[in-house]
């Protein structure tokens, strides 16, 4: 498939069970994302979003099907997948801060391990990012000084200091105080402005009809409808979208 | 003079008065080394336990069923015999084919029998450290895990300097009780002529015929080590785990 070189990610059939089959969390699931673009996935929740995301840098291992980042099949074998998840950040709903590091080792730590920078230079990259999310001040205290907000604007920063390609969200904002969701939204749409490419599994509507160039509405593990947020929420094609998005308006 | 005083005391007890502690001025000393000896026995064991038991918990954990099941029968066999038993085989067993240069460890530390004394309890402390370590690394949240994974880093990287870091702090406390534990346990190294507390006592019963005061003092200073320390552990235990909620 020529097609698989145009896009930075490409999912082709993707399937995934559990459980020897009893549960079938993705049914045959195909995807393109161009570069700079940014698609939020919506949908009910046990649709199959979280599985979707977290199957595109191999944190769940697909059952069949093919992902493609860059045109290079990430299942297939002999595919060194830890080289290219440096390629994909990935942030995650409880933060996942290491609470064992400060800020700024939480940071550092991945670019200086794998040696893809020396360690000042990585603390300068860490302090350019703190200073871009306004945490400059709190790059060595230890994160459960920080607030829930604060928290995921340091892991958002954890991820951007590898340089990733693409970002990927799963529900960012979904465990946070309300009054908290606004700053770590403001990070996400200052990212997208500068063309990072970000796949963002959310239940922000707002900032997707925002923010996203493209709405994906999965529901039972199948991707139902794709296409631009004013036809998704203003005029859904498929019944299941008009009755989630009815729902959650 | 304190100790023609002292012995005057139990002048007119028996040889079975669980009191009779008339021994102590001449065998007070054995008594003190027979301490040192349990508390240097235990401790050397659970220390020689921790790296074979950090093997034994990474293999336990380990995708490869094969290496799985090695170490999960090692540390069934070893958890579900006695260590008298155990102890028996290893001393009788391994160390008639391994023969150990005869020396003193501390000037009083017999080392033909303090060595295969210490690999039978380390081996045995190895399977119940490894249960420790096990569920030490299995209290870090898997999120964990995955964030680090996703940063690029490999699964022994992250291992190194995510999860375990973590787990060391989780498993501090289960590690000094194992400690504890092997105060009690290296009792049964008596059987080797190890002279330890209990083998201390048997030497003193023997030559004094005072049958039970020696035992029972020996059960005086299992207590006094054992269980203010696990009191100690306790309290240390709780405040770390206020510490962790944030
Ligand atoms: N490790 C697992 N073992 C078994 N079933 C799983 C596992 N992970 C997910 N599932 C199942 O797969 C389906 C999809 O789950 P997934 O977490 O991807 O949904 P989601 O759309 O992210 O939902 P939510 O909005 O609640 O986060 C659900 O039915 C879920 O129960
Ligand atoms: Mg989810």
């Amino acid at each position: 498939m020529g097609t698989n070189t145009d896009y930075i990610i490409a999912v082709d059939n993707l399937v995934k069970e559990y459980n020897g089959g009893k549960v079938t969390a993705l049914d045959h699931c195909s995807l393109n994302v161009k570069k700079g673009q940014v698609i939020a996935i919506i949908g009910p929740s046990g649709s199959g979003k979280s599985t979707m995301l977290r199957s595109l840098n191999l944190l769940e291992e697909p059952t069949s099907g093919k992902i493609y980042f860059n045109g290079i099949d990430l299942t297939s074998k002999g595919v060194d997948i830890n080289k290219h998840r440096q390629k994909m950040g990935m942030v995650f709903q409880h933060f996942n801060l290491f609470p064992h590091k400060t800020v700024l080792e939480n940071i550092t730590m991945a670019p200086v391990t794998l040696k893809r920078q020396t360690e000042a230079e990585s603390r300068e990259t860490a302090m350019k990012l703190l200073e871009r999310v306004g945490l400059l001040d709190k790059a060595n205290e230890y994160p459960n000084m920080l607030s829930g907000g604060q928290k995921q604007r340091i892991a958002i920063v954890r991820a951007l200091a590898m340089g990733p390609e693409v970002m990927l969200f799963d529900e960012p904002t979904s465990a946070l105080d309300p009054e908290m969701v606004g700053e770590v939204l403001d990070v996400m749409k200052e990212l997208a402005a500068e063309g990072m490419t970000m796949i963002v599994v959310t239940h922000e509507m707002g900032f997707a009809r925002e923010v996203a160039d493209e709405i994906v509405f999965m529901s039972e593990g199948r991707i139902i409808e794709r296409g631009i947020p004013k036809q998704i929420f203003d005029n859904p094609s498929n019944e299941r979208t008009k009755n989630f998005i009815d729902k959650v308006l | 003079m304190f100790w023609d005083w002292w012995q005057s005391l139990f002048a007119d007890m028996s040889s079975t008065n669980f009191l009779n502690f008339s021994f102590l001025p001449k065998y007070g000393y054995a008594v003190i080394q027979g301490v040192e000896y349990t508390l240097i026995l235990s401790v050397i064991s659970v220390l020689m336990a921790v790296l074979p038991a950090l093997l034994l918990a990474t293999m336990r954990l380990s995708k490869n069923k094969a290496v799985r099941c090695i170490s999960g029968a090692y540390i069934a066999a070893f958890r579900s015999t006695p260590i008298l038993v155990q102890l028996m085989i290893i001393y009788y067993g391994v160390f008639s084919i391994i023969t150990v240069p005869k020396f003193m460890i501390f000037g009083f530390i017999d080392s033909t029998r303090f060595i295969p004394g210490v690999t039978a309890l380390a081996l045995n402390s190895s399977a119940y450290v490894a249960e420790i370590f096990r569920a030490g690394i299995l209290a870090v949240d898997s999120g964990q895990m995955e964030a680090a994974r996703s940063l690029g880093l490999s699964h022994s990287q992250s291992m190194r300097l995510v999860i375990l870091p973590q787990a060391v702090k989780n498993v501090l406390p289960a590690l000094a009780n194992e400690v504890i534990t092997m105060v009690k346990e290296s009792s049964v190294c008596m059987v080797l002529g190890m002279a330890e507390i209990m083998f201390t006592a048997q030497t003193i019963g023997g030559r004094t015929m005072i049958s039970v005061g020696p035992y029972m003092l020996s059960e005086f200073i299992y207590f006094v080590v054992t269980y203010p320390t696990s009191k100690v552990i306790e309290r240390i235990e709780r405040r770390m785990r206020r510490g962790d909620k944030h």
